[in-house]
């Protein structure tokens, strides 16, 4: 019996999904190894009997809070796909204000009685990622999904193995690829914080990293703020790389403090 | 010395590109820095380079390598494709030539890489004369500035001419060009210059003749471009190689390290990058069609965090000051112990990728001195005193790697000892015993799920061995579903065992904690096959709870035999479980036995807490260090010495242990954390 899976989103731009569409040649051998009940963005038909559920996308409203979790319940593995789900996206830096401030800054105050209406879609929008709310067996990270990663992770699910996700920073991967370091060419990169696992795709392209993937465990934070500093970026700069991707490490701490 | 125009050089150069029978490699320009590449014409060529990102090591041990492809349903029928082209690397500064000869060293001493001896045989090495020096290179006064051995050919850029020193037979044959493209021309190129453009027959053939003896005065040039190159690579370090080793020696808890590490990143960058940096990570994969897969190397680093993570999730070391400093510790003292050299060239590159600016040993080395107290003492080890001769070593047939090669065995039973816990009886499937000593441990692989490095727990007769796992990661747990009949791989025996026959007519007292009774269990078994061949005997045995005990058979066999006493403790028992033994911590059992500590020998294994209290006790009641036998069975990884992990300090515990006398490993600061 094949696994049977499902794919969900939630708010995301879907462009993760589309990566597992564009698996091209693979996507073959991937539909040998399971069956695909649920896929929104490739197929019109639909079953709620799946085995593994890979969500995309991070938890905005209430409804979508009710929805994730009947798919845990439903689901004997959940995966997180892509940052959103991971880290809750670029949308999470959303959280640094409450919801007053972001819809003035989205939508301006021209008609200030808007901001106190009870939209349902601006009902508490506080960004969440996944395991914010149900347990997540595994995630597969990035911005997008590296789609070979994906299969990997596929791979080792069906053969018994933890889905390898490295742990070492970006820098590994870019340094094997013997690419020019950005830092000596007056860029700066989040990459040797960034976890791995996306063989240096933004570096090797001269792009610099933005931690799409989180970063590794016990990330050297302020090591990294000093280099940051070094190469001449503002607390401001600094904070904006920061923020931009993992948010949610900011989040947790603040949370933990005033916790404490 | 011979002389030849540079028009004819790199017509000599693209005439070996051309013939295509060899790979070319060379520096090369990448993105305004330099790199070792395939070139594709002579014209790509940077003789001029001052360093390259990374060092020509990627050639040997490469960035990934595929070391097998197995098919799931004949596991042992394991090929490699390799690339049997002969290669021709053009532009190795003096410095990375010693850095090859010092990797020589560590893959060919002992234990022979067969893979990487291959690829050493197939090279050959063009050295050249820096004409540009990077800013943070220091091999001037590293030594590694110059070398008389060790290329092939060795050239200098003269401008319009380029200067050459021969090396060995196989680089003046090169030289002298008698390949096949002289045979190819011969058939059906002759003179044509639309595939040959830069060398004609006439060219080709005359080109021996064109090579003429350097005159005095470009001998001279020659010397003055090499000495501007180490002079201008001093940098400004205090200490010569030849001290490294007693300032390290000295210095092992200086605030520098604290102070350094304090801004790093923990990146990797400096070992990834470091010619003399050689450690790697084997996995498994297997394909998308789940029946072919792949064991697979990459670098690792001893920077990175994961480097020392152990199967259970524990790293050993967990403190960046830790990893930092070994870095410097490999290359100053526990190399240079191990091979006779000091590893490090001074490329400069780490300090020049380094991000924060702290992986520079000048800036280490110059820090450690003026903060030093002691007067430095001069060694005799230097970067270049290596001894590996390559010439005299004959490659071996086969693609796959000697060292690492599983052969097949069968698993003949399978008994789940506790919830985690299941003995393997294993026969190798050629028939011979495993021929270990106690103490010692095996690489069991299962192919696609990865190796495992795993005490042998039986003493060493018959035609089997038995192993003990513990269900921790995807290896281990692949192997608790498997049945007898099924196929493993097995590597080894490995290690260094215990010492038998200094054992032999000594009082014993053996005491294991948790699952340190596995491989303690080889040597118990063998003092008791051999029991009048020994002196009083004592085992003491504690676990964390009843479930966890192991072997509850023959600990109640143990009970009955009269000529030794056998002791059993938990740490705590829960309420509605029957544990007849002992409740309290290990040490307390120590007390309850009588045993004269001058005469007796006590060989303990167990977890690094148990270590430290139990070998307290002992040493208070009098037991002389030297009687203390330890096992370190958690830090093996590759089994023959070469992927680094296994390292505490400058110990490798897959050669000079897992057994060891306790005196020996007392002043190594890593060994019980």
């Amino acid at each position: 019996m094949k696994p049977k899976v499902a794919f969900f989103d939630f708010a995301s731009c879907e462009g993760c999904e589309l990566q597992i569409a564009n698996l091209e040649e693979v996507i073959i051998d991937v539909i040998k190894l399971v069956d695909v009940v649920s896929f929104r963005e490739v197929m019109k038909e639909h079953s709620d009997d799946y085995d593994i559920a890979i969500v995309e996308g991070s938890i905005t409203r209430p409804m979508d809070e009710e929805r994730l979790k009947k798919i845990r319940n439903k689901a004997k593995i959940l995966i997180a796909l892509g940052a959103c789900a991971h880290l809750g996206g670029v949308q999470k830096l959303g959280n640094q204000w409450t919801s007053k401030e972001n819809k003035q800054i989205v939508y301006g105050i021209a008609n200030p009685k808007d901001i106190d209406d009870n939209n349902p879609f601006f009902e508490k929008p506080k960004q969440r990622a996944l395991d914010e709310i149900v347990k997540v067996d595994y995630v597969i990270p990035g911005c997008p999904i590296n789609k070979n990663e994906f299969a990997r992770v596929l791979i080792a699910l069906l053969t018994g193995k933890k889905p390898p996700i490295p742990d070492y920073p970006v820098c590994v991967e870019c340094k094997k690829k013997e690419n020019v370091c950005l830092f000596t060419v007056g860029k700066v990169c989040m990459g040797p914080v960034a976890r791995g696992g996306c063989d240096a795709i933004c570096p090797t392209y001269g792009n610099e990293c933005e931690a799409c993937r989180g970063y590794v465990s016990y990330p050297h934070e302020k090591a990294q703020t000093d280099v940051l500093e070094k190469y001449g970026l503002t607390l401001e700069e600094i904070m904006n790389r920061k923020t931009m991707f993992t948010y949610r490490y900011i989040e947790a701490k603040k949370e933990g403090e005033k916790n404490e | 010395m011979k002389i030849v125009s540079k028009e004819d050089f790199l017509a000599f150069v693209n005439a070996l590109i051309k013939d295509g029978g060899m790979d070319i490699e060379g520096v090369k320009s990448k993105d305004g820095r330099f790199v070792y590449g395939p070139l594709e014409s002579a014209s790509e060529l940077r003789l001029d380079y001052d360093v390259t990102i990374l060092p020509p090591k990627k050639y040997f041990l490469p960035q990934y390598e595929t070391m097998m492809k197995f098919d799931l349903a004949d596991p042992f029928s394991m090929k490699k494709p390799e690339n049997q082209k002969k290669k021709v690397i053009i532009g190795m500064h003096p410095y990375d030539i010693i850095a090859l000869r010092q990797m020589d060293s560590y893959f060919l001493d002992t234990d022979v890489s067969t893979t990487y001896l291959k690829r050493r045989k197939n090279t050959l090495i063009i050295g050249t004369d820096p004409l540009n020096v990077s800013e943070k290179a220091f091999f001037g006064i590293m030594g590694t500035g110059e070398v008389h051995s060790g290329y092939d050919l060795f050239i200098t850029d003269l401008g319009d001419r380029v200067a050459i020193t021969i090396g060995t037979e196989e680089g003046g044959n090169l030289l002298r060009y008698e390949s096949k493209l002289r045979d190819a021309i011969d058939v059906s190129l002759c003179g044509s210059t639309t595939c040959y453009p830069l060398l004609s027959y006439d060219q080709l053939l005359q080109y021996e003749n064109k090579l003429r003896d350097a005159s005095p005065v470009e001998v001279q040039k020659v010397k003055a471009i090499r000495e501007a190159a180490s002079s201008k690579a001093m940098r400004g370090l205090k200490v010569k190689p030849v001290g490294w080793h007693d300032l390290l020696e000295k210095n092992y808890d200086s605030e520098v390290w604290k102070k350094q590490s304090d801004k790093c990143l923990g990146c990797g960058t400096c070992t990834l990058v470091c010619p003399t940096c050689f450690c790697y990570d084997v996995q498994d994969d297997i394909n998308i069609d789940l029946k072919t897969g792949e064991r697979r190397r990459t670098w690792d680093g001893c920077l990175l965090r994961k480097f020392t993570e152990l199967a259970s999730g524990e790293v050993l070391r967990e403190d960046i000051l830790d990893r930092y400093r070994h870095r410097f510790y490999r290359k100053g003292r526990y190399l240079p112990d191990r091979l006779g050299f000091v590893a490090c060239v001074g490329c400069g590159r780490c300090s020049s990728q380094c991000i924060p600016d702290i992986a520079d040993p000048v800036n280490a080395i110059n820090m450690l001195f003026d903060s030093s107290q002691h007067v430095v003492k001069e060694s005799l080890m230097d970067t270049h005193t290596i001894r590996t001769d390559l010439s005299k070593m004959e490659s071996k047939d086969g693609d796959i790697d000697a060292l690492h090669v599983p052969m097949p065995a069968t698993l003949k039973r399978v008994e789940k000892l506790t919830e985690k816990e299941t003995l393997f009886e294993i026969t190798p499937d050629s028939g011979k015993p495993l021929g270990h000593t106690p103490g010692q441990f095996v690489e069991v692989s299962i192919m696609g799920m990865g190796e495992a490095p795993l005490s042998v727990s039986s003493a060493p007769d018959g035609k089997t061995f038995e192993i003990v796992v513990r269900k921790v990661g995807d290896l281990t747990t692949k192997l608790h579903t498997l049945k007898p009949g099924d196929k493993v791989g097995i590597r080894g025996p490995f290690g260094n065992g215990f010492d038998v026959d200094s054992l032999k007519g000594k009082n014993l007292i053996f005491i294991g904690g948790g699952i340190g009774i596995i491989p303690m269990r080889s040597l118990i078994n063998y003092v008791l096959d051999h029991r009048k061949g020994f002196g009083k005997v004592a085992i003491l045995y504690g676990c964390k709870e009843p479930r966890e005990v192991l072997f509850k058979d023959e600990l109640a066999a143990w009970d009955k035999l009269p000529d030794i006493e056998h002791l059993r403790t938990v740490d705590k028992c829960p309420d509605g479980v029957s544990w007849e033994c002992e409740i309290g911590v290990i040490t307390t059992l120590i007390p309850k036995i009588k045993f004269d500590p001058k005469s007796t020998i006590a060989i303990v294994v167990g977890p690094p807490i148990m270590y430290k209290f139990v070998i307290r006790d002992l040493l208070k009641l009098g037991m002389p260090e030297e009687n203390v036998i330890v096992s370190l069975e958690r830090r093996m990884k590759c089994g023959v010495g070469k992927c680094g992990h296994c390292q505490i300090n400058g110990v490798y515990v897959c050669k000079e242990g897992p057994v060891f006398n306790y005196k020996d490993l007392k002043n190594l600061p890593e060994a019980f954390k």
